[in-house]
């Protein structure tokens, strides 16, 4: 029952870290982790725990560890003696923290590593123009409006309105194939 | 009336708009300036050569061009100038001592008239700031590493766009893309070529 229990808590503890360093949660505290979690323990007790496993999903989410890695690194971790080892009911959770959290936790660290904008959003129509003349060059046909939301995280949208006729829209065109090409040459070798 | 090989310099131009009797001189204003102020989508040139022979006075199709064009350049300019009548009068005659004093009395008249709604027009539109691009580049990039990730191992799309606006202004718009947000970026573009294709 205790077992349970504690494992219950582990779950907890990791998934609070997570929401609070990879997934900008900002209602995660750590008082509020050990309230909920860990009212038994001391202070000093609670945080040496929070800082360990803090210290542990780190080390894990830096190298990125996949399932061999990370039973290899659990392993030697519960190896350990004196307060630096682990138990092995905690790396079962660290496990299952891990296996369920990964892909999340790794996307939260790619978009903390991008700093250009990145495009959020894509909208496109179609008009016809009849009349000639607009501007400089006698423009009847169909002409694109294209309207991307461009920001970076935190940061609000900036939206860009470019208007295409078909000649500039084949020109893009081509250089996106050639975009498409690099990215399958580079697929074929990995 | 002779036709205009090619534009050797505005002053051919202003010659054949200086032959223009007051009224055709004011109908073919008029189509530019509604334009300007955005009550009609284009300047129709065909409607404007059937008005010049209406009045059974000849001209060719590129000289005509060039007339619009010109009236379209010196009104737009200025608007963006916020030239008062008395101004765009002045800057007419410096450009060219040919300018016969009823057509620069039809040119002062118009503009007083309609200048401020071209002017209220151009403002809309650089608001909508609706941009061509001018050029793109692309780069295929590998996020290898990073201080928070070790083994990022993620490729990129990075695309930097030129484009130019209304106002004439080159400006450069960066950003990146994964993967699969540029395949579908390439997926929207082609099926908006293939209803251009249609339309």
């Amino acid at each position: 029952m205790a077992d349970v229990e504690a494992s219950k808590s582990l779950s907890g503890l990791l998934n609070g870290i997570a929401q609070k360093v990879y997934y900008n949660n900002s209602e995660i505290t750590e008082e509020l982790l050990k309230d909920e979690l860990y009212p038994e323990l001391s202070q000093e007790e609670f945080k040496a725990l929070h800082e360990k496993m803090k210290a542990l999903i780190k080390s894990i989410a830096t190298a990125d560890m996949d399932p061999s890695q990370l039973e290899a690194f659990l392993t030697a971790q519960t190896k350990r003696q004196g307060s630096g080892g682990l138990g092995a009911e905690q790396a079962a959770a660290l496990s299952r923290f891990w296996k369920s959290q990964r892909v999340r936790v790794r996307e939260s660290l790619l978009s903390q590593s991008r700093w250009e904008p990145g495009l959020r959003g894509l909208s496109w129509r179609v008009d016809l123009h009849t009349a000639a003349s607009r501007g400089d060059a006698a423009h009847s046909g169909p002409v694109a409006l294209m309207e991307l939301e461009l920001g970076r995280a935190g940061q609000d949208s900036e939206f860009v309105c470019l208007e295409f006729d078909e000649a500039k829209v084949n020109q893009v065109l081509k250089k996106m194939s050639d975009i498409q090409e690099s990215i399958d040459r580079i697929v074929h070798r990995t | 009336m002779p036709a205009l090989e090619e534009s050797q310099g505005v002053n051919k131009v202003v010659d054949s708009v200086c032959k223009l009797s007051p009224d055709l001189l004011t109908e073919t204003c008029r189509h530019i300036l509604f334009y300007l102020q955005g009550q009609t989508k284009g300047v129709d040139s065909a409607e404007i050569s059937d008005e010049f022979q209406r009045a059974g006075v000849r001209c060719d199709h590129e000289a005509l061009q060039n007339i619009i064009r010109f009236l379209l350049l010196t009104f737009r300019s200025a608007g963006k100038s916020n030239l008062s009548g008395d101004d765009l009068v002045k800057r007419l005659e410096e450009g060219s001592s040919k300018w016969p004093k009823a057509s620069l009395q039809v040119l002062h008249r118009l503009w007083s008239e309609h200048g401020a709604s071209v002017r209220a027009q151009q403002e809309v539109e650089s608001a909508l700031s609706i941009g061509q691009l001018v050029d793109m580049q692309w780069k295929l990039g590998m996020a290898v590493s990073s201080d928070t990730c070790r083994s990022l191992n993620s490729p990129y799309v990075s695309l930097l766009l030129k484009i130019v606006e209304p106002s004439g202004q080159i400006c450069q718009k960066s950003f990146e893309m994964t993967i699969p947000q540029f395949q579908n970026f390439h997926k929207q573009f082609k099926e908006m070529a293939a209803v251009m294709e249609t339309v």
